[in-house]
């Protein structure tokens, strides 16, 4: 049916962009102003652009340090959780394991509870359990990898599952009788068809370790702490650095937004069209 | 080119029996079909052989040598699928080379072999679309190609007309016989159309719940069934079941029916007062003179043909004729039933007398 009134569609795309886009933009009119003009003349509109929240941001060697850190913690914890929730979906889909649905249910308990209640058996792990001699796993970025697994993973399994489920095994019987091992049908058949569901999987998990704050917080003390955390550390006892803290934060944006934009084009519907007739 | 032998096989799903020692010999170069009822475990004894089912007994060999422990990779075998089961993000050609592919094969005899096989189902034109942008009867031929390219010991297809519509799957049913005259590879072909079987096949298995029923050629079947349900199952429309007992009059053997029609026998090899089910195929009744009255319930002209259904005394019977008729339900007509084509079962084994 055409759109009869296509400027009311519009219109209603501009309100909605404007509402979403419109604390981006304060926080990067915050990020731009000295701070006495932030408190002195308070206003959304920018006469000039004082670019030295960045410069010092950009200058600071720990900051840069925790945004890398950051990178890595997300995108490595991403990724792993992406693969082995892929491996555990392929299994219980595929397999008649015994009791597979009742591990299915399982998985998911640890996101029952708040993440504070694993809090101290954490930190307990960390400092006391996983430790060889001096070496320990708190404050480091393969203990904050694993650590956002726990949380990751099940989320990870309940999101993929239904997209390896709506692959028809058939496809799986066909590349069977072609000639695929095991490994070659996941490669081969799956994995592509799997694409949109592990491109969601992946942006959400690598969402969640980018935005954790309180499991960092308490978990890493210098060499793993990661941007959010290094955040807090601008509100200070004698007050707080809102410039500095909104250019972080724009900066922040940068790496998410090439994850999204590259991982995106893969979330497209219909990719098993074509495959049986149903 | 490969025999394949299915020895006293069962498929049992825990404690549930599914296929009851089924044994089979399909020769060098055959194409068997496997026709049943839904649930008769013609599908599961196919996939038995292609080793995507395991077997709870019994062995299949092919080739003189036995799968049961062999992977479907390694048992040199092609399958059509009913749902066609095309790779849905790979071009027709990527589809159809994709066993070669895997086996890592040079991409120049790729190339050939799915070109030779493009020719063979008329597909070159089609070879860079991906599956979605085919039709049902273009997709089912590329999941032939992709079977042919593979050039296996032995075909198997797996109710592969069943998603067509009728025009198609009599033109799918003659491309498929032409290939296996062409190409002269042994086929096993699932399917509960028995049109399908009566038409494509060399030799027919029978089965109904995890047993076969009988094996023969397509007319041995249709003239000579072993029992009730294949006397049944086999033609189109289905034969005529009259349930009576034999007797004998002026020294002739004939049949009466509980309801008291009389039917005529030629020479059956039951005992006088035997309880039997007598069975005649609409196709050799025909009305005129002389036969027995029936009243018309329903007619059914085709145009070539015209299928009568009707009520000799209690009995349902129907009968086509080539004639076009004027009769009206309701009114009287004579169907003459010719005897030497009439069968007798056995009322309690419902076996061939």
């Amino acid at each position: 049916m055409p759109n009869e009134r296509p400027w009311l569609t519009v219109l209603l795309w501009v309100v909605l962009s404007i509402a979403t886009l419109f604390p981006i933009y304060w926080l990067f009119v915050i990020s731009v102003k000295p701070a006495v003009e932030l408190f002195s003349t308070p206003s959304l509109f920018l006469d000039t652009i004082y670019w030295k929240n960045y410069v010092k941001v950009i200058g600071d060697d720990t900051l840069r340090r925790y945004m890398m850190n950051s990178i890595i913690i997300s995108s490595g914890n991403a990724v792993l959780v992406t693969v082995l929730a892929f491996m555990a979906c392929y299994a219980l889909s595929r397999y008649d394991l015994a009791g597979k649905e009742n591990i299915f249910f399982w998985t998911i308990t640890n996101r029952m509870a708040p993440a504070a209640v694993f809090l101290l058996p954490f930190f307990l792990l960390f400092t006391q359990v996983f430790a060889i001699g001096d070496w320990k796993l708190y404050d480091t970025r393969i203990g904050m990898i694993l650590l956002y697994c726990t949380f990751n993973l099940p989320f990870a399994i309940w999101t993929l599952r239904p997209t390896i489920d709506g692959i028809p095994k058939e496809l799986d019987e066909a590349a069977t009788v072609d000639g695929a091992t095991t490994w070659q049908v996941i490669t081969e058949v799956i994995f592509p068809l799997a694409r949109p569901g592990l491109a969601v999987t992946l942006i959400l998990t690598w969402v969640f370790a980018w935005n954790e704050f309180l499991l960092a917080a308490t978990l890493t003390s210098f060499n793993a702490r990661t941007i959010t955390t290094g955040l807090s550390e601008y509100v200070t006892t004698t007050g707080t650095e809102w410039g500095t803290m909104a250019s972080i934060s724009i900066i922040t944006l940068i790496p998410a937004l090439i994850i999204f934009s590259v991982v995106q084009r893969h979330i497209v519907a219909g990719l098993t069209f074509g495959a049986v007739k149903e | 080119m490969a025999e394949v032998t299915v020895r006293k096989v069962e498929k049992r799903y825990g404690n549930v029996p599914v296929i009851h020692g089924v044994d089979v010999d399909i020769a060098d170069g055959e194409f068997v079909v496997l026709v049943g009822p839904s649930g008769c475990g013609k599908s599961t004894l196919l996939r038995m052989i292609a080793g995507l089912e395991a077997i709870s007994g019994g062995t299949v060999s092919i080739g003189g040598r036995v799968v049961n422990e062999i992977p479907p990779k390694d048992r040199d075998i092609a399958m059509v699928f009913q749902s066609y089961a095309l790779y849905p993000h790979k071009t027709v050609a990527e589809n159809m080379g994709f066993s070669l592919k895997i086996k890592g094969r040079p991409k120049a005899e790729i190339e050939a072999k799915v070109k030779r096989a493009a020719d063979i189902l008329d597909l070159g034109k089609l070879l860079g679309r991906y599956p979605r942008q085919l039709s049902g009867g273009q997709r089912q031929r590329v999941a032939m190609g992709r079977a042919i390219v593979r050039d296996p010991q032995v075909f198997l297809f797996d109710e592969p007309l069943s998603n067509l519509d009728a025009k198609l799957r009599v033109a799918m049913r003659v491309e498929i016989k032409e290939l296996h005259q062409r190409l002269g590879t042994t086929i096993v072909y699932v399917t509960h159309d028995q049109i399908e079987a009566m038409t494509m096949a060399d030799k027919i298995v029978v089965m109904k719940d995890g047993r076969v029923e009988q094996v023969g050629k397509p007319l041995d079947l249709y003239d000579n069934p072993g029992n009730v349900f294949v006397a049944g199952f086999i033609g189109s429309p289905a034969m005529n079941f009259i349930k009576g007992k034999i007797d004998t009059r002026d020294g002739q053997q004939i049949f009466v029916s509980n309801s008291g029609s009389v039917l005529p026998l030629a020479g059956a090899r039951a005992q006088p007062g035997q309880p039997v089910i007598y069975g005649i195929r609409p196709e050799h009744i025909d009305i005129g003179p002389g036969g027995l009255p029936a009243r018309v319930s329903v007619l059914e002209p085709t145009g070539s043909e015209t299928q009568v259904f009707a009520k000799l005394g209690e009995d349902s019977i129907d009968a086509i004729v080539k004639d076009r008729l004027t009769v009206r339900p309701g009114e009287d007509l004579m169907l003459r039933i010719d005897p030497r084509h009439a069968h007798i079962f056995d009322a309690k084994t419902s076996a061939r007398v």
